[in-house]
């Protein structure tokens, strides 16, 4: 477990003081307390199996719950099943249902409702949505009583439990959805979780409120306001003048603005998202290994994680965080060796003075200055970088889905479920949609051996030889693992950060 | 050769006296253009690095401190100066470059329009509306998102969007010049219709035209920072003053000299251009007749 330090409190007595007066205001607004949330996204759309954003995340992990749950220490934790066995060779799963659940409408919680999640999940509905593709692994579910249900397995999946914590398999109620339809319940959902929806307006925020007979306790507020604040100097400008309680989503370059006032803290906490320039493997200079490595030496991760990011990002070796399964801790990442790469890139036959072209999305405020340094390093060794912005939505799904980049290009990736094959898969095996240059036989069947066992050693030593083979082969250049960094008021007590951005807020108090 | 017809309003330069006014817009406004063209002119014996060295040692170096940086430095250790003086080459060479394209482009729409009528015409004056319609960044970022970014795109973009203003003004004038005297006693005299055009009418229509490029140039140089500012514009390595806005933001409450040195670059600027445009109004057209 790696939180880091929540800053303390730079003038205690300054808190005082505030906090006196706030204490004189208190009785006029002590029967309702709202906190209030500002975030980047609106996700667009509520239901758990329309959507892949991280910010559904911070809405609906507050609405719904899944059979398993997973805490801020990454722990698989029972949720609405209370066991599972695995039956018959692995291929049956039985599931054993908490008791004495309600969904927000009334409806009761039962094996009826597991088994409308997922065929629905699974079926017509689904295909609609990015969800199914995680939960394919499943044939069918079975309702064996009131209380049990079999999950039957279509093929082995080791990351099941796991992905039964993520967004599309949140249990949904079915009587809700009969009545009401699908649209209706886009907008406004129906879950077990400790807040109900109250109104949802597209592009400015949702409304929570407290829900009185949720099975795992009581919220401490009894309402969460979450706004959708996209320009980030915006919303930080709200936390800092006590518009929002928590801001989510820092970037880095606004650390320092956070650090320096006295009523806001920051916390920090490892992230999924790994951040790295990928390499056009297939064409021009960089479908040289040497090539690819030479870039790799020249760059420095470490200057730009201290200096640029305050520390708050991880170098790397591979396309993932230290807490991902499948990671090598002994796999080292190329040391900073301008000398080296200089060679390699003249026994390759690259000239001094040598242009290249770097692609990134135009919004993203802290790599623009990654790359710009990235590009002082490299032009170090005699490569002289252009860096070209592009809309993101041309970005993602035009630029890099029709391999229409320079030699190198910005990717970052939040591997949720923490487990390699999640980011392995979409980088590296050919005719993935975020793949548009490598096609490897030897990752291919790896990537596929370790999706077909539950055998924990074979998956995670295939995983590595995945990671150590693209850092042999310098397929990517991993820079670093962002941390997922919040802005807190000093009015905000009991928040604890989610590694995946999934925040809760059910244990949070606002003074 | 001699043409028996004058050309009544350039003759007006300076014959009438000057306001004290006017006399310091001309002041101002020459000496703010003159400097910054100046600057521009010797970035590159100023600051031979281009402002692009890198220096995380350096990083966010508070102004008036010390003269390796007398105004700073950025997030990444860039010389803040240096970046201005640099960024102003982008800023000028897309202000001039644009409003020269579309004065020409424009100019020479609206002379054939004016003059010849017809289908030509009516066909280029509703295209004009149609265009007058679309507003300029909507449009820059839609082909942007098509064609990718770039200083030369913007520029075009600017002339593709831009000439309509001048092609109406020019053929406005042309339209009322048509009935005027000494046109008429041009076309009677059997001259060419080329001459009549570019000895009698065209000059005729100079004034207005200049004072319309003063405000398009320091238009443009405002409209290339909003397309940098949201990222649509040059390489970020490439100092330019919207870039440097952008990239300031996020530092506005801990580091104010990233974004208000740049800032107040396109201000004056903007303010020098300007004034030299209402000076050169005052003097082309002291009666305020035109149109």
């Amino acid at each position: 477990m790696s939180f880091r330090h929540p800053f303390p409190a730079r003038n205690v007595l300054r808190s005082a003081v505030l906090l006196s007066c706030l204490a004189l205001a208190a009785p006029a607004f002590a029967q309702d307390r709202t906190l209030t949330v500002g975030q980047n996204r609106d996700p667009q759309n509520l239901d758990p199996i329309d959507t892949f954003r991280l910010s559904w995340g911070s809405i609906g992990s507050n609405v719904f719950d899944g059979l398993v749950f997973r805490d801020e220490d990454l722990e698989i934790q029972p949720g609405l099943a209370t066991d599972w066995e695995f039956l018959d060779d692995d291929t049956r799963i039985r599931f054993h249902l908490r008791d004495g659940v309600e969904f927000h409408n009334g409806e009761p919680f039962n094996a009826d409702a597991v088994k409308y999640t997922f065929d629905r999940l699974l079926g017509e509905e689904g295909l609609k949505g990015p969800q199914r593709s995680n939960y394919t692994s499943i044939r069918e579910v079975v309702v064996v009583d009131e209380r049990t249900v079999d999950f039957l397995m279509e093929r082995p999946d080791p990351v099941l439990i796991t992905k039964l914590a993520g967004y599309g398999a949140m249990i949904v109620p079915p009587k809700y959805i009969e009545e009401v339809g699908e649209e209706a319940f886009d907008m406004k959902p129906v879950g077990t979780g400790p807040f109900q929806v109250t109104e949802y307006i597209p592009t400015v925020g949702v409304k929570l409120a407290k829900f009185d007979n949720y099975w795992n306790g009581e919220a401490k507020v009894d309402a969460v306001n979450i706004r959708f604040i996209p320009e980030d100097a915006t919303r930080i400008a709200e936390l800092l003048s006590g518009g929002v309680d928590i801001s989510m989503n820092i970037p880095s370059p606004s650390v320092e603005t956070i650090e320096q006032n006295p009523n806001v803290n920051l916390l920090a906490v490892d992230g999924p998202t790994v951040v790295l320039t990928r390499f056009d493997t297939s064409k021009g200079i960089t479908a040289d290994p040497r090539v690819r490595k030479a870039i790799a030496m020249a760059v420095d991760r470490d200057t730009i994680v201290q200096a640029l990011l305050g520390g708050l990002a991880n170098p790397i070796s591979s396309a993932q965080s230290a807490k991902s399964f499948g990671n090598d801790t002994a796999l080292e990442p190329y040391p900073f060796d301008p000398e080296g790469a200089k060679a390699l890139l003249a026994e390759a036959g690259v000239e001094p003075g040598t242009e290249i072209t770097l692609d990134m999305p135009s919004n993203d405020e802290s790599f623009r200055e990654v790359a710009q340094v990235i590009a002082a390093f490299l032009g170090q060794v005699g490569l002289n970088v252009n860096i070209r912005n592009h809309e993101r939505s041309v970005y993602f799904d035009d630029i890099i889905e029709n391999g229409k980049t320079g030699e190198m290009y910005y990717f970052g990736w939040g591997g949720w479920t923490f487990d390699f094959d999640n980011t392995a898969y979409l980088l590296y095996h050919s005719g993935e949609r975020n793949n548009p240059y490598i096609e490897d036989e030897k990752l291919d069947t790896l990537l596929d051996q370790q999706r077909e066992t539950y055998d924990r050693e074979v998956r995670e030593g295939a995983l590595q030889e995945v990671a150590r083979y693209a850092h042999e082969q310098a397929l990517d250049l991993p820079l670093y693992n962002l941390s997922t960094i919040y802005g807190v008021s000093n009015r905000v007590e009991g928040f604890v950060p989610a590694p995946d951005e999934r925040a809760r807020y059910m244990d949070v108090t606002v003074k | 050769m001699t043409d028996t017809t004058q050309t009544p309003a350039l003759s007006a330069l300076g014959r009438f006296k000057q306001s004290p006014f006017a006399k310091f817009e001309f002041v101002a406004g020459a000496t703010l253009t003159a400097l910054l063209t100046l600057l521009v002119l010797f970035s590159g014996v100023l600051f031979p690095g281009g402002g692009a060295e890198v220096n995380l040692l350096a990083r966010l170096a508070e102004p008036f401190q010390s003269w390796a940086h007398p105004l700073g430095t950025d997030p990444l250790g860039r010389d803040i100066l240096a970046r201005i003086v640099h960024g102003g080459r982008i800023s000028l060479i897309v202000g001039l470059l644009s409003a020269l394209g579309s004065v020409i482009l424009g100019t020479v729409i609206g002379l054939y329009a004016g003059y010849y009528r017809g289908f030509l015409d009516t066909f280029v004056m509703r295209f004009a509306d149609v265009q007058l319609a679309l507003p300029f960044i909507l449009l820059a970022i839609t082909v942007i998102a098509i064609v990718g970014p770039g200083v030369d795109r913007i520029i075009i973009l600017m002339i593709v969007s831009q000439w309509v203003q001048y092609a109406r003004l020019v053929r406005g004038s042309v339209l009322s010049l048509r009935q005027r005297e000494f046109v008429q006693a041009a076309v009677s005299y059997g001259l060419p219709n080329w001459r009549i055009i570019f000895r009698h009418i065209l000059p005729n229509a100079m004034g207005p035209l200049i004072i319309l490029l003063t405000l398009n140039v320091a238009n443009n140089i405002l409209l290339e920072s909003s397309l940098t500012f949201l990222g649509l514009g040059a390489d970020p390595q490439t100092p330019s003053w919207g870039g440097m806005l952008s990239e300031g933001r996020s530092y506005v409450q801990t580091a104010w000299w990233i974004t208000v040195f740049p800032g107040v670059a396109i201000m004056l600027t903007v303010l020098g251009l300007n004034l030299l445009g209402d000076w050169l109004r005052d003097e082309l057209d002291p009666l305020g007749k035109t149109r």
